[in-house]
């Protein structure tokens, strides 16, 4: 009788990666798979928010994947230090954004390589495509992570399998070759094919994934507060709060270390109160308005503008004065008098 | 009002439900911190014991009925009680399990 082989899955539950488990699957290999805690998850803040505009909530897309082919399924944190320290200093660089694609792959796959070992498994695998992605699925870096990840032979790819090289799986049968996929490109037509095929009618449509570093308007807030703490002679770190205060608000630079963050919500103003601590909190006292923000330490200017700004925000936006009342982190009060900023040209100069 | 969260029709609690070996409050928690404390919860568990989740995501609704079919431990019910959610699920051994 053959040996029935055990395997780690890297699931996100994305189409591909469903796919996968589904094609290792149906090889009679066990699975378990596994699924990545970064911290910087679109779904985890769209939660955070009360779901999506239209009143639904984002579900969990890995969870659905291992559940649809009962799969038992760990969630794996790694949004510590070290990961934040990787993604502040990536070796293979940046994608398009703030995203680290190649190194996280290696991060991610190193994790993977000790769960393998840990579980007595013979192999971990991905839905990774060869050539979908134009950085981090090219042929070159697919190799690069899987030697950096200590993975090399043990690291298959089953959409694409038949067009690299036979992993050490398929040298000792525990994975039939010719059963795995042929597929290469950003096309996504054969993957739906194959799903209808196999059965698979739930799968996310594809949305940029579920990752704020491949989003352009939080790298702009990325980079920004990198740049504002290099301005202030701080060191280039950051830290999971601040990782929150980005997903959150408007944000503007009043001043090269100096930045205000408004509240688009009640649930926004909310998260604002709950991070506040080391920051000052503006808030209107007369009418309804935003919870602000600043990060760093403002001058008399800096904290006028502040304020006007979120007069502009609030129902006092057409009253000729608004009463803000700017609360220091050490828990002083003062009542600043300010007229709502008018300047919507300065206002967007300032948009982070 | 701004950022009023939409309410979402939610099940009510189930009668005769039973007496959990165990309560983890996973309140101001977001996914999917909930389900990694729920998994490392039930891993202390005698087999058949009932774990209740209290969780104020409101994801766990989804999540949880999901987690379970995966790793095929017994969801007995998730409901809405007041601001939190509130989760039942019983432990399966490890046989049931593959």
């Amino acid at each position: 009788m053959a040996k029935r082989g055990k395997a780690i899955g890297m699931i996100s539950g994305g189409l591909d990666s469903t796919l996968a488990l589904a094609m290792v699957k149906a090889q009679g290999v066990e699975v378990k798979a596994i699924t990545f805690y970064t911290g910087f998850c679109i779904t985890e803040t769209q939660r955070r928010k009360g779901g999506r505009s239209d009143g639904t909530m984002p579900q969990n897309e890995a969870l659905r994947a291992a559940a649809e082919q009962e799969t038992d399924i760990e969630f794996v944190d790694i949004s510590g230090e070290k990961y934040l320290e990787m993604i502040l200093n990536p070796r293979y660089g940046y994608g398009a954004n703030a995203n680290p694609c190649v190194d996280c792959r290696i991060f991610m796959m190193k994790k993977a390589r000790d769960i393998m070992e840990a579980q007595g498994a013979d192999f971990v695998f991905t839905g990774e495509v060869l050539g979908q992605r134009p950085k981090s699925q090219r042929r070159d870096t697919l190799q690069v992570v899987e030697r950096e990840s200590g993975l090399a032979g043990r690291l298959v790819r089953p959409l694409s399998a038949r067009l690299l090289a036979p992993s050490i799986p398929e040298q000792e049968g525990l994975l039939d070759r010719s059963k795995l996929g042929a597929i290469s490109g950003r096309g996504r037509l054969p993957q739906i094919a194959m799903a209808r095929e196999i059965g698979l009618t739930e799968y996310p449509q594809p949305a940029g994934g579920c990752c704020f570093l491949t989003d352009e308007s939080f790298s702009r807030k990325f980079f920004h507060i990198l740049g504002q703490k290099e301005a202030a002679g701080e060191p280039r770190a950051i830290e999971q709060d601040e990782i929150v205060l980005l997903t959150t608000g408007r944000h503007f630079a009043l001043g090269k270390t100096v930045k205000l963050i408004v509240g688009r919500n009640e649930v926004e103003n909310g998260t604002l109160q709950t991070y506040a601590g080391g920051h000052a909190r503006l808030l209107a006292t007369q009418v309804t308005g935003p919870v602000g923000l600043v990060v760093g330490t403002p001058t008399w200017e800096e904290r006028r503008l502040a304020a006007a700004i979120i007069a502009r925000y609030g129902k006092g936006r057409e009253v000729g004065q608004v009463e803000i009342e700017w609360r220091d982190p050490d828990g002083a009060v003062e009542l600043l008098g300010v007229a709502p900023l008018a300047d919507e040209v300065q206002l967007e100069a300032m948009r982070i | 009002m701004w950022g009023a969260v939409t309410s979402r029709a939610a099940p009510a609690a189930p009668p005769g439900l039973p007496e959990p070996a165990l309560t983890l409050d996973t309140s101001g928690l977001l996914c999917p911190i909930p389900i990694v404390r729920t998994a490392a919860a039930v891993k202390g568990l005698e087999e058949g014991a009932v774990l209740l989740v209290i969780a104020t995501d409101a994801g766990i609704a989804t999540d949880m009925p999901m987690w379970c079919r995966a790793t095929r431990h017994e969801h007995l019910a998730t409901f809405r009680d007041g601001a939190s959610w509130k989760s039942y699920l019983r432990k399966r051994g490890r046989a049931a399990a593959r």
